[in-house]
């Protein structure tokens, strides 16, 4: 190991400073694999490509390399890790200077990692998630299901998570609020009398309503008949054996007297069916005359269920002879706008909401006991009532808390217990008399306690009263971050019994539970929950195209392109593919909505069906509707948004917040009105050098998709205005999506560049084992974490980047396992590494030249 | 709507005098129960109104002239409320100009800074702001009520979580409201939330149903108190600060059921739980300010505020029930064509006539010698002005309500231009009873709006 010879400057600096504490001493051992020769090229590297800005008198994004001691590179981990990245996604240096060759940028970077890495071996830091961390909205809803099998409505229970990180577990901000409390308190008395089918239950309504721009011309799901068009099946929870009521309202139009609904000129059969069960057809119209109120008030039945998760179908009989998925083009623009057909009356009908209602007349089942799946004991007598509700309440706390419970768990349940049993009530709210009614309120009001329990809601890791340094964690602790990461619920039975006897850390072992997780149904939260996110999938449904740039957009198009992300996605993991196949899988999901969107002949009906798709383009997310739409604007494409996207979550580069007074993007204003198209107004980027360095890497790689419009269609050409206004000439100008990257690449169009990307396919894997593992751990990464990503990265290397080898590496990776003492957490950071400086002669000359260099912070 | 089960009985027994008087209608909740009804002293309240994506074209909103309010085209379906309304023109927000540093999201800065004249900023990914007036008032006018403050808006089915614009959290156009720097507080959407805020876990607004539940709830509560205690003693001082928020959640529940204890005698207006959003845009928002009416007359609190829609890009709402399909911040970039801004003006004068039916809302319900429209002010506007530039001065801000004779309506004041829209907020503090001397950018207290 060199030793530094300190230069002028840092004698300067130290005699500035003296009065400093010093650094903390980081052991630090260079890798066993990097010989001095290594250290020496990369160091020439830095001194030729990056010094002419990164040095103590240009301070370029605060990093001076004569300040950072290359000897003792874990010293500036921090830094060294953001070096790593601009290196592996050779985001550095800006286009137009000049750049090593790949042979170059892989060594310096290689070297840089095979240190950091043997440091954070020798000194492991696996963080630090909250230690106290609430469930949010999703875990919740998921682990009322598992604990009690009832789907609850999160969405009417609770208020949205804020989301930190990308992600909305992030347990550093799942705070509570008293507002939130409430809602707990509520959930908690609503569960719990559904869960024992309290038959006191007062009949409440819920209201489902189908999307506005839904054109109901098709089967809408294939949960409804063959032969059906329109309407809306929905999963529908029924708490209690009893009546419950449907009622149906229609989709309406402004009529000159009022309003009326579409479709009343001509008859129709509405046909309602529970569990695909026909309960009722409805004959609908034939008079054009009829008033709403005629028409609707009809529409209501009433029907016997039995409690439980239900699908409720209504649906129309299609009467057209139209194929499934025949589209009028400007369909959507005319329903919206009251356009279309001048008779209203004679259009096909379509179901605006759907209410259900109940229950009404509960039948006291006392059959309801044995049946339901929280009473594993029945108490024959009274005086076995207690030592039942105690079996009852210890199974449940066992799952609801996540870990073996105690006797002073279940005491302080039973105390619940007893109060809900002594105040119970019959059906008509007097004191019930009867044993069976008041066991069950009984049990119920201890559920209800522990529904709101701060063992229940929040997930809590402890540290030992004895950790000093990083410590593993427990196994039931490890239970519970692997159920929370792969189900986004609670740990099952199985797994709690491995955890509990001590076995789950065995490599083995941990090894059978992750891969039995992954093919358990529940699984599909990692599509549902972490894929939506990561993706930015979830924002797909709020979107909302111009509808004059895009009358072909409408809610059928928005749900297959969340239908087929979902089920591509769904195969991979089936399949345990490559990671980087969903760059370039030709895998594909439509129906005819989405296949007519993507020009694909020969797709009918609303069913989705697999295929292998020929179309280079199309190949991959990036040639998906739901990306495309979702980087687009309403009004038109957004290269820049389209180019951001892909460094941010395909080459894990993303640049930085545009810096303050940049002009907005011109914008047709109202004395302008140049025919520019969108590429040729982007151009400014180019000439101007403030904007050149960002926009030199995200113009290009947007442009390649520019042959995609704002919905995902292909265009030859770009029509400006598009709609603008009606005295403008509109002007069709033939598309271009060539573009030059930084390094010189000359791309032309989506599939030239998909290949430019395949050619890195380990900083893709990188950015995904980045997203899953920030997700697996509910906190944000720090350059600390980067040691344990590479090592995922490279673990799954070898078996082709397989998604289990991924998630497999994630479950095995030190912060998984571990965790930091709150007290060995904070690393002092010296505000200038006064040890560490002038190696370069060269920089040492220049820094000379500044005279005493005292920046205020090394970073900003 | 709500569906009002029967009338509120116009004869009630009031305790202590022993005999049988009639009173006006809902004069018997109000909180000096037991006091002749000439003593009565309206409590004050403050209420907001927020509408997005500014005010264009805003020569149909200001009037030419100062001094008496000319109705202009945008006010007209308020015109019945002429002698009860004062605009003041001429009020900016400068914290909602980018800064070298910012992102551009024009948008996100114009809302969270409207209420708190501090510019958002996200560091770290944790949102930060500033506190707001709404909750400044709510610290003095919430001390007696169940609720300090309600916040609501008509987003339901538009929800927005994580980053927004610009990477950026979307809490800062879900939100006006923040109760400190770093606690924005989330709005309701759902009447359904709103009213089980108000009134609990109960079908109806029965007081016996009511008091059965709150008592249950607070057995549960204590012991979850307990219980969150004895696991804060086991942690490490830096892992306890979210089992004290729990903590702190819990006694603001306990809190809360301890004040509709003894308020339990005062009678609800006879209410239904709402079954969820309805369908129809106007049934939903008759429903939203139907409840906050109901929230005023029960005096369940005295501080509301109520965004009409999101600002900005992310999830904006649409109006195509009145012949606008198009997203509302879409066409707020008119870029000067005439078919938008016709709209822009439609939307807006929509608005105002929503704002009408609150208005009217409350001046129907009486209270001691006046209504609640006379015992409460209200600020409605927007944050921006020509939202096609962002502008973010000459906002559109109007005053409505008597403020228990403090406001003197049927005026237009203008201000010097620039002057900065906290001012205002710090007048509007004073006119609650609840001053604070700096909020923001605010530089001095806009005196000129009192009577």
């Amino acid at each position: 190991m060199r030793r530094n010879t300190l230069s002028v400057i840092s004698a300067v600096l130290i005699g500035c400073l003296s009065s400093l504490p010093t650094p903390a001493q980081h052991s630090s051992s260079p890798g066993p694999s990097t010989s001095p020769l290594a250290a020496e090229a990369g160091h020439a590297l830095l001194d030729r490509y990056c010094s002419d800005c990164h040095n103590v008198v240009d301070w370029a994004g605060g990093i001076a390399y004569d300040t950072l001691d290359f000897d003792h590179i874990s010293n500036d981990a921090q830094t060294w890790e953001k070096v790593v990245r601009k290196l592996r996604t050779q985001a550095m240096p800006p286009a137009g200077k000049p750049r090593p060759d790949k042979a170059g940028y892989d060594s310096l970077a290689t070297f840089l990692e095979t240190r950091l890495d043997a440091a954070a071996t020798a000194e492991p830091n696996p963080g630090r998630p909250a230690a106290v961390h609430r469930l949010n909205r999703v875990e919740y809803t998921n682990a009322i299901r598992d604990l009690l099998g009832i789907e609850v409505d999160a969405a009417s229970l609770f208020p949205a998570d804020e989301s930190s990180a990308g992600f909305d577990n992030d347990g550093d901000i799942l705070s509570t609020s008293a507002l939130l409390m409430e809602r707990y308190l509520i959930a908690a008395r609503q569960i719990s009398r559904t869960a024992v089918g309290d038959p006191t239950l007062r009949p409440s309504t819920t209201t489902y309503d189908a999307p506005v721009t839904g054109l109901q011309l098709d089967r809408e799901s294939e949960d409804l008949p063959f032969g059906s068009r329109g309407g809306l099946v929905v999963k529908h929870s029924f708490p209690l054996d009893g009546e419950y009521r449907i009622r149906v309202r229609l989709q309406r139009t402004k009529g000159i007297e009022g309003p009326r609904i579409i479709g009343v000129g001509e008859p129709h059969e509405l046909d309602v069916r529970l569990d695909g069960k026909r309960i009722k057809l409805f004959a609908m119209g034939g008079d054009k005359d009829l008033r709403p109120d005629q028409v609707e008030d009809s529409l209501e039945v009433r029907f016997p269920a039995l409690a439980g998760t239900r699908l409720v179908g209504v649906t129309f009989l299609d009467d057209a002879l139209a194929p499934e998925g025949m589209q009028r083009p400007l369909q959507a623009a005319i329903q919206l706008r009251g356009w279309g057909p001048r008779d209203d009356s004679m259009r096909p009908p379509g179901v605006q909401s759907v209410s259900i209602s109940g229950p009404y007349n509960v039948r006291s089942n006392p059959d309801s006991l044995r049946r339901n799946r929280l009473f594993v004991c029945r108490p024959g007598a009274a005086t076995e009532e207690e030592s039942c509700a105690r079996r009852i309440l210890a199974g449940l706390a066992r799952h609801a808390y996540r870990r073996p419970v105690t006797a002073a768990d279940i005491d302080s349940l039973i105390v619940y217990y007893r109060s809900g049993h002594d105040a119970a009530q019959d059906s008509n709210g007097h004191q019930t008399g009867e044993e069976g009614n008041r066991f069950q309120e009984g049990i119920r009001s201890a559920l209800q306690a522990m529904l709101v329990s701060p063992d229940f809601l929040f997930r809590m890791e402890l540290d030992p009263p004895d950790a000093r340094g990083p410590y593993r964690i427990s196994d039931l602790e490890l239970a519970s971050r692997l159920s929370f990461f792969l189900w986004t619920s609670i740990p099952d039975e199985e797994l709690l019994q491995s955890a509990a006897a001590g076995r789950l850390a065995q490599p083995a072992v941990l090894e059978q539970q992750v891969r039995r997780m992954l093919a358990d149904p529940r699984s599909k939260m990692l599509v549902e929950d972490f894929m939506g996110q990561w993706l930015g999938l979830r924002t797909l449904s709020t979107l909302q195209p111009d509808i004059l740039a895009f009358p072909d957009f409408d809610d059928d198009l928005r749900a297959a392109f969340e239908r087929e992300t979902d089920l591509l996605f769904t195969r991979m993991l089936a399949e345990d593919r490559s990671v980087v196949d969903m760059l370039d899988a030709k895998d594909a999901y439509v129906n005819e909505r989405l296949a007519r969107a993507y020009g694909i002949p020969n797709v009918y009906g609303g069913r989705f069906r697999h295929m292998t798709l020929a179309d280079q383009n199309r190949l991959g997310i990036l040639g998906k509707g739901a990306i495309l739409t979702l980087t687009s604007l309403p009004n038109r494409t957004s290269p820049v948004l389209r180019g951001q996207w892909v460094l941010t979550n395909i080459m894990g580069a993303p640049n930085p917040p545009p810096p303050p007074d940049v002009p907005t993007f011109p914008e047709k204003k109202d004395t302008d009105f140049t025919q520019l198209t969108v590429r040729q107004r982007l151009e400014g980027h180019r000439t101007n050098p403030a904007c050149a360095g960002c926009h030199a890497r995200m113009d290009p790689l947007g442009f390649a998709f520019d042959s995609f419009d704002a919905i995902g269609e292909w265009r030859k050409v770009e029509s400006d205005p598009v709609f603008a206004s009606p005295e403008l000439p509109v002007v069709h100008t033939p598309i271009d999506s060539s573009g030059v990257l930084p390094d010189g690449t000359k791309v032309q169009g989506p599939a030239e560049l998909r290949q430019v990307l395949m050619r890195e396919p380990r900083n893709f894997v990188y950015v995904v084992s980045e997203k899953l593992l920030t997700y697996a751990l509910g906190r944000g990464l720090d350059y600390h974490d980067a040691p344990a990503v590479r090592k995922i990265v490279t673990d799954a290397a070898r078996t082709d980047y397989r998604w289990s080898s991924v998630i497999l590496g994630i479950v095995r990776s030190t912060p998984f396992q571990m965790r930091a003492p709150v007290q060995t957490e904070a690393h002092p950071t010296p505000a200038l590494k006064t040890a560490a400086l002038g190696k370069s002669p060269r920089l040492a000359t220049l820094a000379k030249s500044a005279g005493t260099v005292a920046p205020a912070t090394g970073a900003h | 709507m709500l569906i009002f089960k029967k009338s509120i009985p116009r004869r009630s027994v009031l305790k202590g005098l022993g005999a049988s008087i009639a009173m006006p209608l809902l004069d018997a909740m109000v909180p000096a129960l037991a006091k002749p009804a000439e003593t009565f002293k309206a409590p004050h309240r403050l209420a907001i109104v927020f509408v997005p994506n500014g005010m264009w074209p805003m020569d149909k909103w200001t009037p030419k002239a100062e001094g008496p309010l000319e109705i202009t085209p945008t006010l007209e379906p308020l015109t019945a409320f002429r002698d009860r309304l004062v605009m003041v023109s001429g009020l900016a927000q400068k914290e909602a100009l980018p800064q070298p540093g910012d992102p551009t999201s024009e948008h996100m800065r114009a809302s969270g800074t409207f209420l708190t004249g501090v510019r958002p900023k996200q560091i770290k990914g944790e949102a930060h702001g500033g506190v707001s007036v709404d909750q400044l008032a709510a610290q003095q006018l919430g001390k007696d009520t169940q609720l300090a403050s309600l916040e609501m808006s008509m987003m339901a089915n538009h929800d927005l979580v994580g980053v927004c614009q610009n990477n950026l959290s979307c809490l800062f156009v879900n939100t006006l409201c923040w109760k400190n720097s770093t606690t924005a507080l989330p709005m309701a959407t759902n009447p359904r939330t709103v009213f089980e805020r108000l009134f609990g876990d109960v079908d109806t607004t029965d007081r016996q149903e009511q008091l059965v539940r709150l008592r249950e709830q607070k057995s549960v509560l204590d012991g979850m108190k307990q219980r969150a205690g004895s696991l804060i003693d086991k942690m490490g001082a830096a892992d306890r600060a979210r089992l004290d928020e729990y903590v702190d959640s819990i006694r603001d529940i306990e809190r809360r059921i301890q004040i509709a204890e003894a308020q339990s005698d005062r009678e609800l207006p006879k209410l239904q739980r709402p079954a969820g959003v309805p369908a129809n845009f106007d049934d939903y928002y008759k429903m939203m300010v139907d409840l906050q009416v109901v929230a005023y007359q029960a005096d369940l609190t005295r501080v509301m505020t109520f965004m009409m829609g999101r600002e900005g890009p992310d999830g904006g709402l649409a109006y195509p029930h009145i012949g606008v399909p198009d997203v509302h911040h879409n066409i707020s970039h008119h870029g000067g064509d005439p078919v938008k801004v016709e709209k822009l003006f439609r939307i807006n004068q929509y608005h105002a006539a929503n704002f009408g039916y609150f208005l009217q809302k409350l001046q129907s319900v009486r209270e001691g010698e006046g209504t609640l429209l006379d015992h409460a002010v209200i600020l409605y506007g927007s944050s921006l002005a020509n939202a096609n530039v962002h502008q973010d001065d000459n906002l559109p801000i109007l005053l409505a309500g008597g403020a228990n004779g403090r406001l003197k309506g049927g005026r237009h004041v203008r201000v010097p231009d620039r002057t900065p829209l906290t001012n205002l907020h710090l007048a509007l503090l004073d006119m609650v009873d609840a001053p604070v001397d700096k909020l923001g950018d605010s530089a001095g207290k806009l005196d000129q709006i009192f009577a």
